[in-house]
Order: C-alpha cells, then structure tokens, then sequence
C-alpha cells in the first residue's frame, strides 16, 4: 500500500477528515429521508454527489475496495434519479443496504486511523446492491448495466454529446506533478455536478496508468456539456491543483474528437491566440471574483493536537502573565507605567484565550445525529420501537469533551433501549405509547453544560439493584441503610451489570462505570434519577471548557483556595461579633440586608490545623449558589487571578473531591498550588 | 561502573536494579524501571479529607501529582521531614505519585540468587527479600501496597 510513503500521510488525513464529514452528512440525509418516507429528488442527488465523491478519492488513495462499494451505491442512485417512480419498491432494503455500505466504509477509516488496515471485503453488500439496480431497473435489459459499470461512474455514452451548448477543452498539467491520469479522473468527478453530459480524451483515464504518459504528451481534453453555464465548468477547472493552464477548443471541431494525435494539439495552438486571451480574461474575472466572496477559503481544517497545543500555550501565558504582574519584586512600588502596560496586556491574552476557546468549540448536534442513528439500528434490530427527541443540539462543547462523551452516550442510549424502552406489546399492555421515547437535551447553564438523557421505559427497581449489588459482593453496608439515591449509583460501580443476559448491544458488565469514568475524566457528574414502571433519567453536568476561570484567591491557613469570581457577590469584613447568630444546632448565620445567610468557616469545614478563627479578623465573602446564597469565611483575600483548571490527579478519583466542594486545582504563578471551589458542591456538606 | 559497555548492560538489565530507600534503621527497594525521579522534599498543598498517609499535592513543572508518606502508609509513626526527606515519583499505572521516604540510598544491582521470597501465609506490602552482604532489602511490592487506592480507579 502507498500509505507507507509519508508524502501520502497527510493525504491520507484529508482523506478521512473528508469521508468521515461526508458519511456524517450521508448518514443524516437517510435518516430524514427514512422518518419522511420519501427521498426528496435534492436528496437523491446529494447521496448521488457523496458517493461518487468518495468514489473518486478513495480511488486516488487506492482504497479499491471503499471506492468499487461508494461506486455500486453511486450506481443504485444514479438509477434511482432516473426512475424515481421505482423508489417505492425498493425503500426498506436501500436504506438498510446504504446504511451497511456507510458502516462499512466507517469501519474501514477506523482501521486505517488505527494504522493496522487490512482491506475489508464489501462484495457482499456490493452483490445486494446491484441486485437492488437491477429491480429498481425492472425490465431493462441487464447489459445496460454493465455497460454503465464498464463506463466508470455511469457516464453516457459519447454520441450524446454533440450538437447545441457542448463544451471542449484541452487541460495541460504541471510538469512532472505526477499521476496525471489519476488526476485527470479526479477532475472529471469535480466536474461530474456542472455536467449534464461529460467524456474525455483518453475516456477513463483512471483505468490504467499508461495513460498518465499519454496526458502528459497530448495533454487531456474534456467533452462536456455544462449543466448551467459553461463558468462553473471553467472555474473548477481554475480551482484544481496541479493544473498549468487550459484552452477551450472551438466548440464546433467534432470530427477530430475521435482521434487523438499531435495534429490536435497543433490545432489548440494555432487557435490559441484568440482562446488564450478569453482564457486570460476569464481567469482575471475569476480573481476578482474569488477575491470578492473568498467564503469557500474561509474554512480550514486543522489538526488537533495543534490547538490541544495552542491551548496549553494560552494557559501558559496567563499564568505567565500573573507571574509578572504580581511579581513579588514590584511589591509596594509605584508603576502607573507599569501597571497600564499590563492591564493592556491582560486585555490581549483575554481576547486570546476567547479566541482560543471559541475555536475548539463545536456544537453537539454531530453527536445527537450519531445517537439519532443508533436508536434506529437498535429498534430496528430489537424488534422495539423507539424514536430518539434530541433538544439544543446547536450548545457548543469544546471539542475534547464532545469527543470524550460520545461513547458514554451510545451506551446509555443502548442501554436505554436495550433495557428500559419494553417491546411495543408490552408498552400497550401498559397503556403506554407504543412508540418509546428516548430524549436527549442539551443547555447551557453559564459555566456548564447540562444534558438529560430520559426514557419512558421501565425505569430502575431499587430492590432488585440491591440485590444484584448484594450478590456482586459490591455493599458496604447495610441494605437498609441505602437510601433510593445511592442504590441508584450503585449502577455505576465496577462489575455492576443489571442485565444477566449479554446481548449484542449492551450488558458485558462493563457498562456504566465505563460511562461515568469518561465523564469524570472531563470533569463532568453524572447521576440518576428513576421511577419503576415509568422511566428513568440520566443527568450529565460538564464543565463548558476544560478552562481557565476568573478568580479570587484566598487564604485560609497555609491553604490558598480561589473562589470564582462569577460566584462571589460580595466580601466584607465584620466588625462587631454580635452580628454572627448562633443557630440551635451550633451553626452559624449572619443577617445581611434583611436576609439570613448561613456561614461556612472554611477552617472547619476543611480541618485545616492553622487559620483565624476570631470572625473579626477574617474576611466574609458572600456567594451564590442557585437560589440561596451563603458566607464563606476565610483568612485574607489574595486579590484576583486567571488560573488554569488542572483535575486532580486520577489517583485521587477515590476521595471524591469533586463532591466536596473542590472542582480542581490551579497552578499559580509562584507555583504553588491552590485549589479551586465549587460553591454549589460546597454548601451540601 | 567501569566502563561504557558494562553500563549498556547494565541499562538492558534494568530488571535487576533497585532503587534503595530508608526508613528509620529499614532498607526498602523499588524496581528501578518504576522510578521517573528523585525530588527534595518541597512544600506541599494539603488536601481535605482524604487518607492521613496522602499529604497533598505538589506541582512538578505544571504537572500536579499526589504525594503519599510512605513511613504512616506503613503504619510508622510520623516524623519531621529534614534535608534528608525525599520525594521518588514513580509511574503506577501510568500515573505519576510521589512518594515521601527518610532517604535515599543508592542503585542497586541485586543479581537473582539474592532474592528470595518473603514469608509464606504472611500478607504484606512487601514482594521479595533481597540479601545483601551488610543488609537485608525489603522489596516493595507495589500492586499490593497501592491496592487499597488503586481498586476504585481501575476498571
């Protein structure tokens, strides 16, 4: 295989990056299509398009077996949009057939991802689909068909293209680019949805490599007759690589056509003053135009462990930058100078870090359509029925959480369907819908992301999870000691699988704790809420962006803690102790504005051995949390910082300190540690 | 290590070496291959409740790793750390730990016939014995010694 080369390494890249895009984009058409019961004519043509796209580059990657199964599917719809009467005969098995082929082609770019590919077999679904050809074509005779097979992607036969608005160009390539005829087939296929009729000089040139040598002495002409204007035909032209120049040939030169000799080219050339010159001017009026609306060249793909990098960078720099501002060496010095240089400075690496943000930022709905597909696989398979509501899949997740969450996210869904949503039998039983819900909503709360996934099936039994726990010798104490809640969570402890039959989808016993460490690993919670007989309810909470937060760092002992800013509504000092009300529990309040306000000591609360315990010599920072609000009291305020949110370590997953009111820990500029609050965790204990 | 070629060897047997550590008047051994680096003992960021033998945690070079008291996580009453006090950070399971140890000694090679195992029916941390000429090494074995963290991480 090529891929060896490394020159093909970041082809091949591209190569996946843009099949995995157009599969997505396939997979999504379908799925409309299916729920509508009908494939709009739009539609046809795009899964047309798609196809003999991937068609097109697999073979230029040499991938014959993704490229002969995108050309089988490709030749299903290029029937299909000439005899769309025929649709209905066929629409059960062709959707199930395409969905194979995009799983087949799925699972060919995660080998070749994995780096150890073998070349999978698709003649099976190859064979379906050319047997599915053939019934959409009915009657027409069987050889029409390998005629459309041998002429490559189904192109028409070359008599058609005479007579009115035919269009003939000569296209030289660059010296020595290489490939030509691969080259010349690729510009074909881009130019295959201008066309409504197309054809070259030599016809499929990707058929054998010979070829190239003769593209390269003649150069390659192409027949064609645009679909629209002949401009679309000449600006893909323009916009193809390694293409040195091209002519139009005098539209009305038919009789050469058929013979390809060095005679041609001599024509080209006598008629080229005038041609060249229209070409020239085209191809300025193609610069301007290009320079006009540059929308197409506004996007880039990029790869990201770059922006992981970059974004390790912009932490860097703002610690880097508190480092300075807050040196200990400027202490007490007066530097108005100074001090306006950084606070422009801090305006920069603001900007920078949004920037930053903003660009690994992308929208949830690509995972909801995966989930979208899997509900129908599944009921499909399972002989249930169920049907996937998605809500708020345009919120934006940084792009490492989106990919951390996907897998969670199938398995709850298949376990959802698996396990909760009954056959619709049973669901009419019930006097349930036959149809079960499963939905999937996503918002964005300010500082985190909140998705629910919720189902309407038979919801969790407390008793039997307990028993089931039981047996696994998974309690650590008494049954009766559980309340509803932590039975629930027993579900998501190591070796915990509710269903003693292992199915194809769900149930090895890894499961859930599978699931909560992915969302863990991110920074997220998870928990469950159910009710037997009615369904259950998943709730996810993920950090917006594994980010950096505004701060106020504080003292407490040796401590430092940092109390983000958006939570804090204000600090003040007490100054007379009466103000502090002693609850009957021993607790204490304080009375601000005519509202009662417990306080949380944080020395206390933490055991922390050193810190001010008197409350006038400290500092009160009041907080909000949802609707209530409460005081923190601590030694000193630090002042305000930028930190990076860093996890604690994996090790330490046991102590649960996610719980307790610490979300993470920050590196500061000295390098001493603090550890970051939560104030919503903090107030439970 | 006399000279260059005795030293590959020495790399390609890392198997063989030991990374010795004291605690009060007791030799303990590390397999060398665990061992990423030797710190000073450096200040340390405490962390609520959590288990008395984890101090905290420190930062190296923007990486924060939690640091364990090997002497209270042996059941050895606790004592002032001094210049002597080292941290090694070592790689469990592909997390990066520090531990706290009264000193460190030396690397050592400690050939196969020296090692014999410890006491049968005798549950403890510890892995192997290995005799040496002026002392008796107590090697730790870390599967064991870190269960009791270890078990609610790994799946």
């Amino acid at each position: 295989m090529s891929t060896d080369d490394f020159g093909m390494e970041s082809m091949l890249e591209i190569f996946i990056h843009e099949t995995e895009e157009m599969l997505e984009h396939l997979d999504n058409i379908l799925l409309e299509s299916e729920r509508a019961k009908s494939i709009t004519e739009e539609n046809i043509n795009s899964i047309f398009r798609i196809t003999h796209t991937i068609k097109g580059s697999a073979a230029m990657m040499s991938f014959n077996n993704i490229s002969s199964l995108a050309h089988s599917v490709e030749d299903v719809f290029y029937i299909l949009r000439e005899n769309p009467s025929k649709l209905s005969v066929v629409f059960n098995s062709i959707f199930d057939l395409v969905f194979q082929a995009s799983d087949f082609f799925k699972k060919e770019l995660e080998s070749l991802q994995k780096g150890d590919y073998t070349e999978g077999d698709p003649s099976d679904i190859i064979n379906k689909l050319t047997h599915q050809a053939a019934i959409i074509k009915g009657e027409q005779p069987l050889d029409e068909e390998v005629s459309a097979d041998l002429s490559g992607s189904a192109l028409p036969s070359e008599s058609e293209l005479s007579g009115e608005g035919v269009v003939k160009m000569h296209v030289v390539f660059d010296n020595d680019c290489g490939m030509e005829n691969i080259r010349a087939f690729m510009l074909l296929n881009q130019l295959q949805p201008y066309c409504d009729a197309l054809t070259s000089i030599p016809a499929n040139p990707e058929a054998d490599s010979s070829l190239a040598a003769e593209i390269i002495k003649n150069g390659f002409i192409i027949i064609c007759k645009p679909a629209n204007s002949p401009d679309d035909v000449f600006k893909t032209i323009e916009s193809s690589l390694n293409i040195k120049s091209y002519e139009v040939l005098q539209d009305e030169a038919p009789a050469e056509s058929n013979t390809v000799s060095s005679g041609e080219t001599a024509e080209a050339a006598d008629s080229s003053p005038k041609d060249s010159e229209a070409a020239a001017a085209a191809q300025a009026k193609s610069d301007i135009q290009n320079l006009s609306k540059g929308v197409k060249q506004s996007l880039i793909s990029v790869n990201q462990t770059k922006l992981d990098h970059l974004m390790d960078l912009v932490g860097e720099i703002v610690t880097a930058e508190s480092m300075v501002a807050r040196n200990p060496d400027l202490k007490g010095l007066r530097l108005d100078n100074f001090t306006k240089s950084i606070r422009e400075l801090r305006k920069l690496t603001d900007e920078l870090q949004d920037i930053v943000m903003s660009i690994r930022m992308v929208p949830l709905q690509g995972t909801f359509y995966k989930m979208d597909r899997i509900v129908r696989d599944m009921s499909k398979k399972l002989g249930k029925k169920a049907e996937l509501i998605t809500e708020g899949g345009d919120t934006e997740v940084d792009k490492t959480i989106n990919d951390a969450i996907v897998d969670p996210f199938m398995h709850m869904i298949r376990n959802s369907i698996d396990h909760a949503i009954e056959s619709p039998e049973e669901r009419i039983a019930l006097g349930k819908p036959e149809v079960g819900k499963v939905t999937l909503a996503a918002k964005n709360t300010g500082g985190e992301i909140f998705i629910t996934i919720s189902d309407d099936g038979c919801g969790l039994d407390p008793e039997k999870l307990l028993n089931k726990a039981k047996n696994n010798g998974l309690l650590t104490k008494p049954e009766s000691a559980y309340t509803e809640k932590e039975i629930f969570n027993l579900i998501l402890l190591p070796g915990f699988s509710t269903n003693t039959n292992v199915t194809e989808y769900s149930g090895r016993g890894v499961g859930m704790d599978v699931v909560r460490k992915n969302i863990e690993q991110v920074g997220g919670t998870i928990s469950i809420s159910s009710e037997k007989g009615k369904g259950t309810t998943f709730t996810i909470k993920i950090p917006l962006t594994l980010a950096i937060v505004d701060g106020m760092n504080i003292t407490v002992g040796n401590t430092i803690f940092t109390l983000p800013i958006t939570a804090i509504r204000q600090s003040f000092k007490i100054t007379d102790e009466s103000q502090i009300i002693h609850n009957t529990d021993g607790t204490e309040m304080i009375v601000l504005r005519g509202e009662c306000f417990p306080v949380v000591r944080l020395r206390e609360l933490y055991s922390i051995e050193s810190g001010i315990e008197d409350v006038m010599n400290g500092i009160m920072i009041q907080v909000d949390c949802g609707d209530a609000g409460y005081c923190i009291f601590a030694d000193e305020l630090l002042g305000e910082y930028q930190v990076v949110v860093k996890p604690f370590p994996i090790f330490l997953n046991k102590y649960d300190l996610k719980n307790q009111g610490l979300s993470g820990c920050s590196v500061l500029g000295d390098g001493s540690i603090s550890l970051i609050l939560d104030v919503n965790t903090l107030k439970n204990e | 290590m006399t000279n260059l070629a005795n030293d590959t060897k020495q790399i390609d047997g890392l198997n063989d070496r030991y990374l010795l550590f004291s605690i009060d008047d007791s030799y303990y051994g590390l397999p060398l291959a665990m061992a990423l680096e030797i710190l000073t003992i450096q200040s340390i960021t405490r962390l609520p409740r959590v288990a008395p033998y984890i101090k905290g945690i420190i930062n190296l070079r923007g990486k924060v790793i939690p640091v364990l008291d090997v002497r209270t996580k042996l059941g050895i009453s606790e004592r002032a750390y001094d210049d002597k006090t080292c941290i090694i950070v070592i790689d469990l399971h592909d997390m990066h730990v520090g531990l706290i140890v009264d000193m460190v000694c030396e690397v050592l090679s400690v050939p196969q016939e020296n090692i014999i195992p410890p006491p049968k029916n005798y549950a403890s941390y510890i892995s192997s014995v290995s005799q040496l000429d002026d002392k008796i090494v107590l090697n730790l074995d870390c599967e064991t010694f870190f269960q009791n963290d270890l078990e609610q991480i790994r799946v």
